[in-house]
């Protein structure tokens, strides 16, 4: 009983708990604080968060030395897309209904990733059927393609897409899931052979952070 | 120099020997095949032949096989926008 209070205020005096903030806002855990946090990959090394695969050159340029497996995990995000040469023309009718589409409280978005539609709103926890290569939890992907914006009295239809101009979608990378083991047995015929094949595939977690339609003041900027 | 740009949009199968010949002279070996000739009254016949099969477009240029592959391939749809600390 003794023993066990010494002890308890030998780790009391160790680390002053007011000096800490609370475990879950230290910054090794917060990253980590609402995904899985089963197969977080490892992010490669030398890697600066400031600089994104727009400006690697630059970064190399600089000496700074980036492995070779980080610059090719690196060049699998899509980078920013350059500036639109020419400004967006909007049709009379969208420059009438865009606004009474803005104000009304809630939106949906039908973002397109690799050519494939998620029907989903802000706040949404979207598991992509693929694992999305070199990005660690934290990371804000911007989305820039959907072929349907909306809210409960309206819908802007994209043909194919809505301009990326007009709106604002961010999701946040949580991390990776994995699947359960599948075991499929492979066999042969007149053969007692039995070859087990496992397969467990990692899927990327994306949550909607935010969306927002703009108002036509600031497209036209 | 210009180029017809030809993609096989129906097969072959079940057409004259003689139909099924000029496809694959043509190097259009299955469905949704491209393939890039210059500009002559050969090819302009061997796309008469078969004019009921092909979609036919003049372009100025060949594509390459990546080329024609990144063509077909969807937009990714987003971008690294922020990084956190690696």
């Amino acid at each position: 009983m003794l023993s066990r209070t010494i002890r308890k205020s030998v780790l009391d005096t160790r680390i002053p708990s007011s000096a800490l903030p609370p475990t879950f806002l230290l910054p090794n855990r917060a990253r980590y604080f609402n995904s899985t946090t089963q197969h977080v990959e490892t992010p490669p090394d030398n890697f600066d968060a400031s600089q994104l695969p727009a400006s690697e050159t630059s970064a190399s340029a600089s000496g700074l030395p980036l492995s070779k497996h980080a610059q090719s995990k690196l060049a699998k995000i899509p980078s920013p897309p350059p500036p639109p040469s020419k400004p967006l023309a909007l049709s009379k009718s969208i420059k009438e209904l865009l606004p009474l589409l803005a104000v009304q409280p809630s939106h949906y978005i039908s973002a397109h990733i690799h050519g494939k539609p998620y029907l989903v709103t802000p706040g949404d926890i979207v598991r992509l059927p693929f694992h999305m290569p070199g990005v660690v939890p934290g990371d804000i992907l911007r989305l820039n393609r959907a072929s349907a914006i909306g809210s409960r009295d309206f819908t802007l239809k994209g043909t194919p897409y809505v301009d990326e101009r007009i709106f604002e979608c961010r999701a946040r990378v949580m991390g990776t899931e994995a699947e359960p083991m599948r075991i499929k047995e492979k066999t042969k015929r007149r053969n007692r052979k039995v070859k087990t094949v496992r397969s467990k595939h990692k899927y990327t977690i994306l949550r909607i952070a935010e969306l927002r339609v703009k108002g036509l003041e600031e497209i036209e900027q | 120099m210009s180029y017809f740009r030809i993609t096989l949009m129906r097969s072959g199968i079940g057409l004259p020997k003689r139909t099924q010949g000029v496809l694959k002279a043509l190097g259009l070996r299955q469905r949704m095949k491209t393939v890039f000739y210059p500009v002559t009254p050969e090819v302009a016949g061997q796309i008469m032949k078969v004019k009921e099969l092909v979609a036919v477009q003049e372009v100025d240029k060949p594509l390459t096989k990546e080329e024609l592959k990144a063509e077909r391939r969807p937009d990714p749809g987003f971008y690294l926008e922020s990084a956190v600390l690696r």
